[in-house]
C-alpha cells in the first residue's frame, strides 16, 4: 500500500538547531517506570519507537541532582558517570535507527519529595507543594540560584556525553524554571521575582548557560506550559508565555508547548473521556505565530489527517506523541506505508499514566500488551515467532478483550486453525457496551482494532451467536482450549468491604440492576431516584451515576470508601469527573455501607460508626456496582466434571483460562493475559508465565568484597 | 440493430427501470418494448414514452410475474423478431428468467451492466467484478442476440409521451410450474439495521456535537432514510456502533448514500463505496469522499440541512 | 430426498490490484478465496431439508483444485458428498451452468439450491440458467422454503422487501437469498473430518464460453463526482431530486 499524499508533509525532515529530524514524528518526554536504573528496559522501550519510524525520542523527566528525587515515582537520572553509561545505551540504540535522542533535564523543586535521597529541594519561594503536601522547598538565595543553574549545566554536559542530541530546560507542569515564572510559586521581591522580566530571569539565564555549554553539539529544547488554568496566579499565555517566547526565541532550537500545572495535569494529558484529540492546538498555534523556531506539541494524536492538517495550517511543525506512541510504536511506519487500519489507536484511558501516578511500577497499555515488555519478555509489538506447536487447532471460548487478543496473537504465530467463539452476535464481550458509557466512546477502539486484525488472519475464524456447553467444547475438535468467558457484576451485593452479600440485594428484582443488565441486556430502572452502590474503585460506578443523572434522575452515589472512584485520581480523570458529577447534582455519600436494600429505601451505616447507626436513603431504583465475579462455570465444568483426562480422551491436550474468567481485572490486564498465553503457548507449561528479565543488581563475591572494604574504610577511626 | 426492452411491472404499475431501459436502448437501435402480462392493455400507456418505436403485447400467464411465462414469451418474441439486443433490468424478476432464456437459446448474456456500446456489429457491455473494485468489458463473439440486464438508476429514465405503435404476439404457453399466490408486506424492523436501508443519511464529525443528532435523525426519517454515522461520531459516544458505517462497523450498499460532513477516511470508504449513488457534502473541496461520490457539493452541511428541512 | 447444492469458491480483492499479463483478469496473488456467502445459506437450507425429510445433501462446484476448499466447508457443515467439475475456466455463468447441467442429469436431485449470486461476479445468473438447461421449475431470490409433496411454497423477496408467495412444482431449482436461515458453524472436528473425504472429480464436457472478458481495469473515479453548484438551497433541491429518483 502506498502512503496517502495528504500525509507527505509528515515525512518532511526538519532542522532543529545543529540536528535534523528525518520526519515530523517526535516521542515527547514521558515516563515508563524504567529510569536510569533499568537501562535495558529503558533502551528497548524507546528504541522500539525508533524502529517504528519516530525521528526523535525523549527520556522521561530526567533528574539533574539528588535534590530532585521523585521517589516513589520513577524518573530518569543523570547524577553521575554511571548514569551516563546507563542512558547512553538508549542513545546508541536510537541512533541505530537514525533517530535523535532527547534528555528532559528536570528539577522538581518542592514537587519532588526526595524520599530516597533525603536531600531538600530548592525553589523560588518557600511554599509547600500543591502536589506533595509534606514537602517544603528551601527559598533559594543568589548562591542557591547559581548552584541550581550549575546543576543544569553539568547535567547538560553529562547528557551530551551520553550521546543525547537534544537537551531540555524543562519547566512545564510547574517544575523549577516555570515556578520562577509563575506568581503562584514565586513570591520573591528581588530581581528574580515580581515583574515578568524578573520572573523570566532564572529560566532565561539557565537556557543561556546550557546553550553556551552544549549548544554547538546539542539542540536546546524548552518545554513550557502555556496556561496553568489558575487564573492570574498561574502562568498565562498572553501575560507570561508569549512574552517569554519572544524573549528567548533566539536561544531556543525547538519549543515544546503544552498546558496545565502539575496538580491537574490531566488538562494536558487529556483523557478521552473529557477531551478530543488535539486539545492544545490553539495554544501551540499561538506560540507558532510568534516564534521563528520549530514548535512541537502533544494532543493524543492518532488521526494522520488531523496531524497533517495541523502542520499544513501552520499550527505545529512537529507532531509529538506520548500515549499514541505507546499504544503503537509503529504509528509513523504504518502511516508511511498507508496501513492505516493496522494502527493501534490510543484510547485515552490513561492507564499508562496511572502506573506513574501510583508510583513505581512500569507502564502498561490497554491497547498494547507489549508496552513495557519489549526487553523484559522480548515482546516486539509487530513481530511474532512462529509457534513451535503450530500444528494444533485452538478453540478460544469468549471474544472479549482477552479472547480477541489471544486469538489474534495465536493467529499471527501461525497456529493451524483458531476458532474464536462467542455467544453474542459480535466480538467485544463487555467492551461492546462499556464504550457506550458517557465519554468512553474511544474505548471502542480496543474492539475495532482487533476486529480488523482478526478479519485479516486466514487461520482465525470468528463464530458468533454460539454458546457452547462443556460437552460441545470437549468435542469441538481442538487440541488446545482457552476459556475466556469474562466476568459479571455481582447480583447479591457481595463486596470487598465486608466480603459478604447485602441483605435484600437481588438484581433479579425489577428495581435493582447491575451494569451488565443495564447496558448489556437493556434492563431499565423506573422512578426518579436512583442509588448507585459503588465499591469498585474505578469508572463503573461514576459512569452509571453520570448516565442516570444526565437522563434527569436524582442520583445518589454511595461508597464505603473515603473517595469515590479513587483509581481515577491516577488516571487524571478525577477532577473533571467530580466537576461533572457535581454539575449534574449527584449526591456523593462516602464512608457508607448499605446494611440492607428494601423496595423504595436503602439503609446504610457509616463504616467508622462503632454503634452502627442506620440512616435511610429513599431510592426507586438501585444499581449494584459492588464487585465483579468470574464467569467460571464453563471452565469448572471442563476441569472438574469432564476432567483433564476426560478432555484428553476427546483429543484436547491442554486447557487454559485467561482474563476476567480467571479473576476480574483491568481491561489492560485482560488483554495482557490473552497476549501472554498466546506468546507462550509453546512453552513447557503455558499456564504459568515464563520468568521475565528483572534487571536487578546481582551481587558477586568480588563486588561484595570491594564494598565491604569500602564500608570498613568509612568507619576507620570511628569510636 | 434492433433492441427489445422487456417491461417490468408490479401490481398494475410499470416500474421505473423500464423507462431507464428505453433510454439505454435508444442509443443502440430502434426500441420495441415487450409487455408480458395476462392483460397487457392497461400498461400500454405507461410504457409509451419518448424513444419507444413499438410496443409488443404478449398476453399470457398471470397478472404478476411468473418465470415460465416470461421465459416462454421472451423466447417466442426472440424467435419471431430476432433482436440484436434484449434489455432487461437487473432486478429480482430478471434474476428469475433472463439467464435461462440465454442459456437455452445459446445467446450472449451479461448482468449488472452499467455501460453498453457498439463497435461495428459487436456489442460491448461493461460490468463490475470483485465487489465493484474493477470493471470489465465483455464481448459476445458469435452471438446473434445478446441479453443484457442493466443496473438500475444508471440510465436516466425516458420521459414524455411517445407515439409507438402497438402490435401483439399470440402465444400458447404451457402452464407455469412456479405460480404466484399472493403478496405479503415486509415485517417492520424492530432494531435499526443500517445494512437494510435503501437510503442512508450519514453524518460525520462535521456535525460538531451530539446536540445536532435528534434533528438530523428526524430529517432523515422524513426523507425516507435511516441515519448512519462515521467512526468519529461513535468514538465520541454520540451514537451506538450499530449505526457505524465503515471497516470496523458495517458495510452498506444502499441505493443512495448521502454523506454530510464526512471526509472519507479509507476505513469509512471501505464500508460504503459500493453504494448505488453517493452524494457528498463537505466544506473541504479536497475531501477524499469526493473521489468516490457521484455527486458532490462543497458547502456547509448545516446550510444544506436547513434547506432540506424546508423541502421535507 | 437428494438435494444438490451448487457452490462457488469466490475470490475477494483487497485494496491493491494488479492484472494478469493479458489484462483480462486480476492477478490471483491479489485475491483471497472463500466460500460464497450466499452458498453457505443455500447449504444450510439443504441441511435443514435433510433434517426434516431425510435423504442426502450433495455439494458441487465448478473450478480448479483450489476451489475444493468451498466443498470441504460444505462437508464440514454436514453435506454428505461433494463433487468438483474441472475444466471450466471462464467467468461466463452460462458456461458454468452447462457444466452443472451435466451433473444434474447424472444426479437427478429432487431439489437444487444455488445462491442468488456470487460476491465476486454478481451475475445472479448461474442458478436460473442451470434451471433453464435442466428443464427445472425455478424461483429466484428465495427467503423462505416450505416443502410439501410434489410442490413447495416459497417466498421470493422483491425490491423494498415485498414478499411474493410462489408455489413451485418439484423437482425444482431455487436460488437462495442471504438471511433465509442462520448457517451453522462447523467445529474443528468436522473441519478435520471433511479434510479426509474424497471429492469426486469429473471433467466438463462443453467448455465453450459465450461471453468473454476482453479487458479488465480499475475504473477511474477521481474526477467522476458531478459537483452540484449553486447555493445551499439549490444543492438541497438537487439532493431531494436525486433521492426521489434513485430510491424506488
Amino acid at each position: 500500500m502506498a502512503r496517502n499524499p495528504k500525509h507527505d508533509i509528515l515525512f518532511e525532515p526538519i532542522q532543529i538547531g545543529p540536528k535534523t529530524m528525518k520526519n515530523r514524528f517526535y516521542q515527547i518526554p514521558h515516563c515508563n517506570g524504567f529510569g536510569s536504573e533499568k537501562p535495558l528496559s529503558q533502551a528497548y522501550f524507546r528504541a522500539t519507537k525508533a524502529e517504528g519510524g519516530y525521528a526523535a525520542v525523549s527520556t522521561e523527566y530526567c533528574s539533574i541532582s539528588p535534590e530532585s528525587d521523585d521517589t516513589h515515582r520513577m524518573s530518569a537520572r543523570l547524577w553521575d558517570d554511571e548514569d551516563i553509561k546507563n542512558l547512553s545505551l538508549m542513545c546508541d540504540m536510537l541512533h541505530e535507527y537514525d533517530c535523535l535522542s532527547a534528555a528532559e533535564l528536570w528539577y522538581g523543586g518542592p514537587h519532588a519529595p526526595c524520599m530516597e535521597s533525603r536531600c531538600v529541594p530548592r525553589g523560588p519561594s518557600q511554599i509547600p507543594s500543591d502536589f506533595e503536601y509534606l514537602t517544603y522547598a528551601i527559598e533559594a538565595d543568589k548562591d542557591d540560584i547559581r548552584h541550581l543553574q550549575n546543576l543544569y549545566v553539568e547535567a547538560a554536559k553529562r547528557a551530551r556525553s551520553a550521546g543525547f542530541d537534544i537537551v531540555y530546560v524543562y519547566g512545564s507542569h510547574s517544575y523549577l524554571p516555570q515556578q520562577f515564572l509563575t506568581p503562584f510559586y514565586n513570591k520573591r521581591t528581588d530581581e528574580y521575582g515580581g515583574s515578568f522580566e524578573n520572573r523570566a530571569r532564572f529560566w532565561r539565564e539557565t537556557i543561556e548557560q546550557v546553550k553556551e555549554a552544549v549548544g554547538d553539539d546539542c539542540a536546546i529544547a524548552v518545554r513550557m506550559s502555556t496556561d496553568m488554568f489558575l487564573g492570574e496566579a498561574g502562568t498565562q499565555l498572553k501575560r507570561d508565555c508569549l512574552p517569554f517566547v519572544e524573549l528567548v526565541d533566539h536561544l531556543v532550537d525547538v519549543w515544546d508547548i503544552n498546558l496545565s500545572g502539575i496538580a491537574e495535569w490531566g488538562e494536558d494529558a487529556t483523557p478521552s473521556r473529557f477531551y478530543a484529540e488535539g486539545r492544545a492546538l490553539p495554544w501551540q498555534a499561538a506560540v507558532k505565530e510568534i516564534s521563528k523556531k520549530p514548535v512541537l506539541g502533544v494532543g493524543r494524536w492518532t488521526n494522520p489527517d488531523a496531524m497533517s492538517d495541523a502542520i499544513r495550517e501552520g499550527k505545529l511543525d512537529i507532531i509529538a506523541t506520548c500515549r499514541p506512541s505507546t499504544s503503537d510504536p509503529f504509528l509513523p511506519k504504518k502511516i508511511e506505508e498507508g496501513r492505516l487500519d493496522d494502527i493501534r489507536e490510543c484510547i485515552g484511558c490513561n492507564v499508562c499514566i496511572s502506573r506513574w501516578e501510583i508510583g513505581g511500577p512500569p507502564l502498561i497499555c490497554t491497547q498494547n500488551a507489549t508496552a513495557g515488555e519489549e526487553y523484559r519478555r522480548a515482546w516486539h509489538p509487530e513481530r511474532y515467532t512462529p509457534a513451535k506447536n503450530a500444528d494444533n487447532d485452538v478453540l478460544v471460548v469468549g471474544a472479549g478483550p482477552a479472547g480477541m487478543e489471544c486469538a489474534m496473537v495465536l493467529g499471527k504465530r501461525g497456529m493451524r486453525r483458531v476458532h474464536l467463539v462467542d455467544a453474542n452476535d459480535d466480538m467485544g464481550g463487555t467492551m461492546r457496551w462499556i464504550p457506550q458509557l458517557p465519554g468512553l466512546g474511544e474505548w471502542a477502539r480496543v474492539v475495532n482494532y482487533r476486529k480488523i486484525q482478526l478479519d485479516k488472519l486466514e487461520n482465525v475464524e470468528f463464530i458468533a451467536s454460539t454458546s457452547l456447553s462443556a460437552k460441545e467444547v470437549a468435542e469441538y475438535g481442538a487440541e488446545i482450549v482457552v476459556v475466556a468467558t469474562g466476568s459479571y457484576w455481582a447480583t447479591d451485593g457481595l463486596n470487598g468491604a465486608s466480603h459478604d452479600t447485602i441483605q435484600g440485594a437481588d438484581a433479579s428484582l425489577p428495581w435493582q440492576a447491575t451494569p451488565d443488565q443495564l447496558m448489556g441486556e437493556g434492563k431499565t430502572l423506573d422512578g426518579e431516584r436512583i442509588l448507585v452502590f459503588d465499591n469498585d474503585g474505578y469508572f463503573m460506578g461514576v459512569s452509571v451515576a453520570e448516565m442516570f443523572a444526565s437522563a434527569g434522575k436524582k442520583v445518589t452515589l454511595m461508597t464505603p470508601l473515603g473517595n469515590v472512584a479513587p483509581y481515577m485520581h491516577f488516571t487524571l480523570e478525577a477532577p473533571n469527573m467530580h466537576r461533572r458529577l457535581h454539575s449534574l447534582g449527584v449526591d456523593i455519600v462516602t464512608y457508607h455501607l448499605p446494611s440492607r436494600f428494601e423496595e423504595g429505601a436503602v439503609v446504610a451505616t457509616h463504616v467508622y460508626d462503632e454503634h452502627g447507626h442506620e440512616k435511610t436513603w429513599e431510592a426507586d431504583g438501585v444499581v449494584l456496582v459492588s464487585q465483579r465475579r468470574s464467569n467460571d462455570s464453563l471452565y469448572r465444568a471442563l476441569k472438574d466434571e469432564i476432567g483433564l483426562d476426560g478432555l484428553k480422551a476427546e483429543g484436547v491436550d491442554a486447557l487454559y483460562r485467561i482474563g476476567d474468567c480467571e479473576a476480574p481485572r483491568l481491561i489492560a490486564d485482560a488483554v495482557f493475559s490473552g497476549h501472554r498465553l498466546a506468546r507462550e503457548i509453546d512453552s513447557p507449561d503455558p499456564s504459568i508465565p515464563l520468568p521475565f528479565r528483572r534487571e536487578r543488581r546481582v551481587v558477586d563475591p568480588a563486588f561484595v568484597k570491594a564494598e565491604r572494604g569500602w564500608y570498613a574504610e568509612q568507619l576507620a577511626g570511628a569510636v | 440493430m434492433s433492441v427489445v426492452v422487456v417491461a417490468e411491472h408490479l401490481r398494475g404499475e410499470v416500474r421505473e427501470v423500464t423507462h431507464e431501459l428505453v433510454s439505454a436502448g435508444e442509443s443502440l437501435g430502434p426500441v420495441s418494448v415487450a409487455l408480458i402480462a395476462r392483460d397487457p392493455t392497461p400498461l400500454i400507456a405507461a410504457v409509451n414514452v419518448e424513444g419507444v418505436s413499438e410496443i409488443v403485447t404478449l398476453a399470457a400467464g398471470a397478472d404478476e410475474f411468473e418465470s415460465d411465462t416470461y421465459e416462454q414469451a421472451l423466447e417466442a418474441l426472440i424467435a419471431e423478431r430476432k433482436p440484436r439486443i434484449v434489455l432487461v433490468g437487473f432486478t429480482v424478476n430478471a434474476m428469475g428468467y433472463a439467464s435461462a432464456v440465454a442459456a437455452r437459446l445459446g445467446l450472449g448474456f451479461a448482468s449488472d451492466v452499467h455501460q453498453v456500446s457498439l463497435e461495428g456489429d459487436a456489442v460491448i457491455a461493461t460490468r463490475s467484478f470483485y465487489g465493484g473494485k474493477v470493471d470489465a468489458e465483455v464481448e459476445f463473439p458469435g452471438a446473434e442476440t445478446v441479453i443484457l440486464a442493466l443496473r438500475p438508476t444508471v440510465w436516466a429514465p425516458a420521459e414524455g409521451v411517445g407515439s409507438a405503435g402497438v402490435s401483439s404476439l399470440d402465444l400458447s404457453l404451457s402452464p407455469a410450474r412456479a405460480r404466484h399466490v399472493e403478496f405479503l408486506e415486509p415485517a417492520a424492523a424492530s432494531d435499526v439495521d443500517i445494512t437494510q436501508a435503501d437510503f442512508l443519511f450519514s453524518v460525520g464529525r462535521g456535525i460538531g456535537d451530539a446536540d445536532a443528532l435528534p434533528e438530523l435523525e428526524a430529517l432523515a426519517t422524513r426523507m425516507g432514510g435511516t441515519l448512519s454515522v462515521s467512526r468519529p461520531v461513535v468514538d465520541a459516544g454520540w451514537m451506538p456502533s450499530s449505526r457505524q458505517v465503515g471497516q470496523s462497523g458495517k458495510t452498506v450498499k444502499p441505493k443512495v448514500y448521502l454523506a454530510l460532513g464526512i471526509s472519507g477516511a479509507v476505513q469509512h470508504l471501505a464500508g460504503m463505496k459500493s453504494s448505488g449513488t453517493i452524494i457528498a457534502v463537505n466544506t473541504d473541496p479536497e475531501a477524499a469522499i469526493f473521489g468516490v461520490a457521484h455527486y458532490g457539493a462543497v458547502a456547509d452541511l448545516f446550510d444544506v440541512v436547513e434547506e432540506l428541512e424546508k423541502l421535507y | 430426498m437428494r438435494v444438490l447444492v451448487c457452490v462457488k469458491q469466490v475470490r475477494a480483492l483487497g485494496d491493491e490490484v494488479e492484472f494478469t499479463a493479458d489484462g483480462t483478469d486480476v492477478d490471483p496473488d491479489y485475491l483471497d478465496a472463500a466460500l460464497n456467502e450466499w452458498d453457505s445459506y443455500a447449504t444450510e437450507e439443504a441441511l435443514c431439508v435433510r433434517e426434516a425429510h431425510g435423504g442426502e445433501v450433495v455439494a458441487v462446484t465448478c473450478g480448479p483444485k483450489e476451489s475444493e476448499a468451498a466443498l470441504r466447508r460444505c462437508l464440514a457443515m454436514g453435506a454428505d458428498r461433494a463433487l468438483r467439475v474441472d475444466g471450466v475456466e471462464s467467468h461466463d455463468p452460462l458456461c458454468v451452468a452447462r457444466a452443472l447441467a451435466e451433473v444434474v442429469r447424472e444426479e437427478s436431485p429432487d431439489l437444487v439450491l444455488c445462491g442468488v449470486q456470487s460476491s465476486d461476479s454478481v451475475q445472479a445468473a448461474t442458478g436460473t440458467a442451470l434451471a433453464g438447461l435442466a428443464g427445472l421449475p425455478h424461483v429466484a431470490v428465495v427467503t423462505k422454503l416450505e416443502l410439501g409433496t410434489g410442490s413447495a411454497r416459497v417466498h421470493r423477496e422483491l425490491e423494498g422487501g415485498l414478499l411474493d408467495v410462489v408455489d413451485v412444482d418439484l423437482p425444482a431449482l431455487l436460488t437462495i437469498q442471504t438471511g433465509i436461515n442462520q448457517p451453522r458453524y462447523a467445529n474443528l472436528r468436522a473441519i478435520k473430518q471433511a479434510e479426509q473425504v474424497e471429492i469426486a472429480v469429473r471433467q466438463a464436457g462443453d467448455t465453450a464460453a459465450g461471453s468473454r472478458v476482453r479487458r479488465m481495469f480499475v475504473p477511474s473515479r477521481g474526477d467522476a463526482a458531478e459537483m452540484l453548484g449553486g447555493d445551499p438551497a439549490e444543492v438541497a433541491r438537487r439532493i431531494a431530486e436525486i433521492v426521489r429518483e434513485r430510491v424506488a
